[in-house]
């Protein structure tokens, strides 16, 4: 069962270095070709500087690459075995492209205990703010995940 | 790119045309692993999901929200889009085909621009709902 008093506790801004193939490879496995996302000149046609980051690049924030997800749980006492990801959430405030260095600040927001008819759950909401080399908030991102207990 | 879809001109009950994926592949599953570093072996060792009793691996939940951004950022331009959100509902299998659609449910105006909310889905062959969400799009309401 999760630590409801561990609320609000932050894991250490960590950092995600934006990589040009990091996103090619993330869309060639999405089967996505648009062009906006992979090549420069075409993007520039479209009027950005460079080629944004597709809608989802922000969940190599989390996983292997990173090991925040496993650092937030463990801090809240979540066994892995017991977690499901249940709900994803990307507020888009600035583009991210390239060549950006990504400060990344993950917090846990909240945790609900909920009865069901299967059992009893915890919905534990992750919440991280993504800032770029310059300073500017470029992406919320929220992640729910549920702790069957 | 042109985007397909004039926002500007959407009105509530409005249905955006659906992107049909091609079938999920095991040899998929594993490039998305190596792509967002999600490398649970549910998604790409048939014996731990036959372990943990599924019929085999099943796909990134993340995967077909990326499916949901390839179709989005088909109909929007990509700085249009303000905020993406979904729940996951079922497992998705190789060999399903995945469709995503979005009806418009929302339209205000809002300063010199549209905020236009749309709710999404993505569902297999059979009709059932892997996912489903809403977006948010800011768009102009004057073109030029």
């Amino acid at each position: 069962m999760a630590d409801k008093s561990k609320v609000g506790v932050k894991l250490p801004i960590y950092l995600l270095e934006v990589e040009r193939v990091k996103i090619r490879e993330l869309m060639r496995a999405i089967g996505d070709d648009n062009p906006i996302f992979l090549d420069r000149s075409k993007a520039q046609a479209e009027g950005y500087p460079d080629t944004p980051c597709p809608p989802t690049y922000a969940t190599l924030a989390f996983q292997e690459f990173t090991g925040a997800y496993l650092k937030i749980l463990k801090m809240l006492d979540v066994p892995l075995e017991r977690v499901l990801h249940g709900e994803e959430e990307y507020e888009y405030i600035g583009e991210i492209f390239p060549g950006d260095v990504l400060h990344c600040q993950m917090s846990c927001e909240s945790i609900v205990e909920k009865k069901t008819r299967s059992g009893s759950l915890d919905l534990i909401t992750l919440q991280t703010i993504f800032t770029n080399q310059k300073d500017q908030t470029v992406l919320k991102a929220r992640s729910l995940i549920i702790e069957r207990l | 790119m042109t985007p397909l879809v004039n926002f500007r001109e959407l009105e509530v009950g409005d249905m955006l045309p659906s992107v049909e994926k091609d079938p999920v592949t095991k040899t998929q599953l594993v490039r998305y692993a190596g792509a967002s570093g999600d490398f649970n072996p549910l998604h790409t060792d048939d014996a731990v999901a036959q372990k943990a009793g599924l019929k085999g691996v099943i796909a990134q939940g993340l995967l077909i929200m990326g499916f949901v951004g390839q179709a989005i950022t088909s109909w929007v331009p990509k700085h249009h889009l303000k905020r993406f959100q979904v729940r996951f509902k079922g497992m998705t299998f190789p060999g399903d085909t995945i469709s995503v659609s979005a009806t418009v449910t929302e339209k205000v105006s809002e300063g010199e621009n549209f905020r236009i909310v749309c709710h999404t889905e993505a569902k297999d062959q059979n009709g059932e709902i892997k996912l489903s969400g809403q977006f948010e799009v800011l768009a102009p309401i004057d073109p030029s």
